[in-house]
């Protein structure tokens, strides 16, 4: 049955008129059914300790913001007894200061205190080398699946240590499973395509990374439902080729370009990353999970967490002005010619992929999303 | 007031229902013909007589009371049910909400013929207009002077009462949804001028009669009025309608109506799959492959008018995007992302182990328990939807822990857990012929997805029905093709369908003639429906043990009284 999908495929590629590597090619699709920052969080990789509740990064605020230990205290207590304390949270929500005068601190985070909160100091992170500046660069990562050394994984050096961005594979981080659980059910599936000329060999492969026009879809558990069928978007900003090997059932790029989704704007308006690296397993199961990688312009990231506000602040991220100076300090490419301020930041995503049919953008009756 | 009004009217349809059966039963007529039959009427034809005589918009709003299968059929059980009193209630609620929606700002200006002099006052002549046509459609007859003067009373009582024209008419329209002359339709009898001592149907049960049958709901103005004209007693005039009817698109409906009785959809309403084990298998997914079937089935018989046998071997079928995961074929959407999933036409290539109704996800998965395929469940039901043969149910003190164990003595397939029934004598004799027609449908899992494997065990489809052994499931559909009891069994149940009741032994001859004429047609369905519409024995009933003109319509009793307690209400 499988292979029958697979000729399947293959013949409809062929009727649009696509140039396959040779006329043996092998095609196969993938819808994206998790997409999340790479995270490998454990107890040795935050020396200063994991960043304490929002409620008390609140308190640290209020003194900064000329609070009396006295007040402090009974807000504290207030906090903790589960007691109204509106005064104090008018205070925080208004913890910005331009000119003296409160303001919004999501929308201004740049006019709220930097509590200089620590990033993280753990040794092994997720993804690759991205500015080739081998395995003892400092700061640097081993990755540890592959155990290659010198990653570049900043964005996981920023957040690291903040509660909502802890997690692993497999015990996911919250921000990033709101996150996706959002983006997964309100925009256009990502959808990938791997062709070469026999997927079972080792040997070059092309891969290609597009948006559909459907939204992924899932089963009556909630898990993403495997051979869907999905239409490419032809709108050339989500279309994405890379030129890539097959070797040991593992999918990389070899040519290390430029990828840009278009996304939900409640996270991002956009995906974009440079110097793109991919570590993509074909499973056995027909499934694939891995790696995507590269610099990633941080205040994109920070405006989707800012966009929860204040009580999506206190019920899932934490604190959220935090992030802008975390992001801005462990920033480390694309700087500024101006002000010298890196405004990109080496990022690892982790992926996992289902199967499905796909329609390429080239064939007939495409038609305009409407939403 | 209220429940006693409710009982009172369950009691007279009750009443209605025995007085029925105790009038019309005989058994000494010369003529061989079956009894007359009352049979109320399914949720399906509830809705479509709602439909067609106010509307597609209207709201029900209510539940029905749940239909009985009875020899295989829920419009055979239809003849055999009463209304319980929680059972009106419903009723009597749906009449108002659809009452009520028919006469408010919305409709009443398309719906009601004529307007009042007043709003706030009654005025006869308006509510006459209305109560008159609209009671001929629901009543599937005209109404009785003595009928229309009663509700077109209890009309201009209630709008005195409520100060509201439109209410008034409504609360009278509300009666008669909730008249057992309405929910039920009644065959009133008469004598047969043209065989002595013998019994027909008169003009209107007669087009009830046909409308039911073909459309699967109440006759049309034009059908009633040649029942008026007494055109449906000339063969004549019968041949007319009949041919009407047929060109209609309503004979779709009727179709529709008959498959989903037959091959047990109602059943989907409790279908449920362990969602951990069939992921796939959406609420959407289920309703998806129920219609899958129906289309399936509707293309062969109706849009190709090709041979019936071939809904067991068709390669074509209409699938959506949810569906094509489960078979793993493209389906892509044509329309805008977000649009509700849309049909689309599909055939399977020659060497896909697809092919026919009965590898189809609807049948493999109905007939299936909630965690697992079962052959035995399969087989059975395979012969008794597709060949109407009746396989008694398994001894009352069998255990089926072995076979539920899914790897018990190291059996990994399904075949290999039920070669342990083999050895059971008192088991041994219903697997024998029911088993070996599911394992051809063991490639595919409870929810009818397809596998190779069970429990890592590769799968043998291999199988034998009535001496006919195949290698898979393709293999099961070209027997059922080629076995003639397929051909009897939806003649049977298509004159069952139609009388309302089973046929009688008197009536075989009558059952060979349609299948005779229906082999002879290419075993063409529409062909066969129109042989039975057109036949005699349709309308002919056994002599009634009392005179049929003295019995009366039971409405009367109670439309008065019960309306206006609805109006003060």
């Amino acid at each position: 049955m499988i292979a029958r999908s697979l000729i399947r495929a293959a013949l409809a590629l062929s009727v649009a008129g696509l140039s396959l590597t040779d006329a043996g090619a092998e095609t196969r699709h993938f819808a994206i059914s998790w997409f999340a920052q790479a995270t490998y969080s454990n107890d040795h990789d935050c020396s200063r300790g994991v960043h304490p509740e929002v409620e008390e990064i609140y308190l640290r605020y209020a003194a900064k913001l000329g609070a009396t230990p006295q007040q402090i205290a009974e807000w504290r207590k207030k906090i903790m007894d589960g007691d109204e304390a509106r005064d104090f949270y008018n205070l925080i929500m208004n913890r910005g200061r331009i000119d003296g005068k409160p303001v919004n601190p999501y929308t201004h985070p740049a006019a709220v205190v930097d509590l200089k909160m620590p990033g993280l100091d753990g040794k092994e992170g997720f993804g690759f080398d991205l500015d080739g500046k081998g395995p003892d660069q400092p700061g640097s990562f081993q990755d540890p699946e592959t155990r290659q050394r010198g990653v570049d994984h900043n964005l996981y050096r920023a957040l690291g240590c903040t509660r909502a961005f802890r997690g692993s594979l497999e015990s996911r981080p919250t921000y990033w499973a709101w996150a996706w659980g959002q983006l997964k059910d309100s925009q256009p599936a990502w959808l990938i395509t791997i062709e070469g000329a026999d997927l079972n060999k080792d040997g070059p492969v092309s891969v290609a990374i597009d948006r559909a026009y459907e939204y992924l879809r899932s089963n009556s558990d909630g898990s993403p439902r495997l051979d869907m069928a999905y239409r490419v978007d032809p709108d050339p900003r989500s279309r994405n080729r890379f030129e890539g090997e097959l070797r040991n059932g593992v999918v990389t790029i070899t040519e290390h370009g430029k990828l840009r989704l278009l996304q939900n704007p409640l996270v991002s308006p956009e995906f974009k990353l440079s110097n793109v690296h991919l570590r993509l397993e074909l499973k056995p199961d027909r499934t694939a999970r891995g790696f995507i990688a590269g610099y990633t312009p941080w205040r994109p990231i920070y405006w989707g967490i800012a966009g929860v506000g204040f009580g999506g602040e206190q019920q899932v991220t934490g604190d959220v002005p935090g992030f802008y100076y975390l992001l801005k300090r462990y920033a480390d490419a694309d700087p500024d010619p101006i002000t010298g301020q890196n405004e990109s930041i080496s990022a690892t995503y982790y992926i996992e992929a289902v199967p499905a049919f796909v329609k390429p953008a080239e064939s007939e009756s495409q038609q305009v999303s409407r939403r | 007031m209220g429940k006693r009004r409710l009982i009172g009217v369950a009691m007279l349809a009750a009443l209605a229902v025995t007085g029925v059966a105790l009038l019309v039963t005989g058994t000494d007529h010369k003529i061989s013909a079956g009894p007359a039959v009352t049979r109320r009427l399914t949720a399906e034809q509830y809705r479509n007589i709602v439909q067609d005589v106010f509307g597609a918009d209207i709201d029900l709003g209510g539940r029905f009371e749940p239909d009985m299968r009875v020899d295989g059929l829920l419009a055979v059980g239809a003849s055999q049910v009463s209304i319980t009193a929680a059972g009106m209630e419903q009723y009597d609620a749906m009449g108002r909400a659809v009452a009520a929606q028919v006469v408010d700002q919305n409709h009443r200006d398309m719906l009601v013929p004529c307007k009042p002099a007043s709003p706030a006052a009654s005025d006869e002549k308006c509510a006459r207009e209305f109560l008159s046509k609209v009671g001929r459609l629901l009543y599937r007859r005209p109404l009785t002077d003595k009928q229309l003067l009663a509700y077109v009373t209890a009309a201009s009582e209630a709008t005195r009462i409520t100060g509201d024209f439109y209410r008034g008419l409504s609360l009278s329209l509300a009666g008669m949804l909730s008249s057992p002359s309405f929910l039920f339709v009644e065959q009133i009898v008469e004598p047969d001028p043209e065989h002595q001592g013998g019994f027909r149907l008169d003009d209107y049960s007669v087009a009830s009669q046909l409308s039911f049958f073909l459309w699967n709901s109440a006759p049309d103005s034009m059908l009633l009025s040649a029942a008026a004209e007494g055109e449906l007693h000339t063969r004549r005039g019968l041949e007319r309608q009949v041919e009407r009817m047929m060109a209609s698109p309503r004979l779709e409906q009727g179709v529709r109506a008959f498959f989903v009785d037959q091959l047990r959809f109602d059943e989907f309403e409790v279908l449920a799959k362990d969602a951990a084990l069939f992921p796939k298998f959406s609420a959407q997914a289920a309703a998806d492959a129920r219609e899958q079937t129906i289309k399936t089935v509707l293309d062969v018989v109706l849009t190709r008018n090709a041979d019936y046998r071939e809904i067991f071997t068709t390669r074509k079928t209409f699938l959506t995007p949810e569906l094509g995961a489960i078979y793993q074929v493209p389906i892509y959407q044509d329309g805008p992302n977000g649009a509700p999933d849309q049909w689309q036409p599909y055939e399977f290539p020659d060497d896909d182990p697809r092919g026919g109704i009965l590898t189809q996800v609807a049948f493999t998965a109905l007939h299936s328990p909630a965690g697992r395929g079962s052959p035995t469940i399969r087989g059975k039901a395979v012969r008794e939807i597709a060949l109407c043969q009746t396989v008694p149910p398994p001894p009352a003190d069998v255990s089926f822990t072995e076979f539920e164990n899914n790897t018990a003595h190291g059996a990994a397939t399904a075949r290999e857990r039920l070669a342990a029934h083999a050895t059971v004598p008192s088991c041994a004799g219903c697997h024998k012929i029911i088993d070996p027609i599911g394992f051809a449908l063991e490639n595919f899992d409870g929810a009818g997805e397809f596998r190779t494997t069970e429990n890592g065990s590769p799968i043998d489809a291999s199988g034998e029905v009535d001496g006919i052994h195949y290698e898979d499931a393709g293999g099961l559909g070209q027997a059922i093709y080629n076995n003639p009891a397929a051909v009897s069994c939806v003649v049977d149940r298509m004159s069952a369908r139609a009388l309302g009741r089973t046929p009688m032994k008197e009536e075989r001859e009558w059952l060979r003639t349609l299948k005779a004429e229906f082999e002879k047609s290419g075993h063409r369905l529409p062909a066969l429906m129109r042989e039975i519409a057109l036949s005699d024995a349709l309308y002919r009933v056994g002599q009634p043990k009392a005179s049929p003109v003295t019995r009366l319509p039971p409405t009367e009793a109670i439309v008065t009284v019960e309306l206006l307690s609805g109006a003060s209400s």
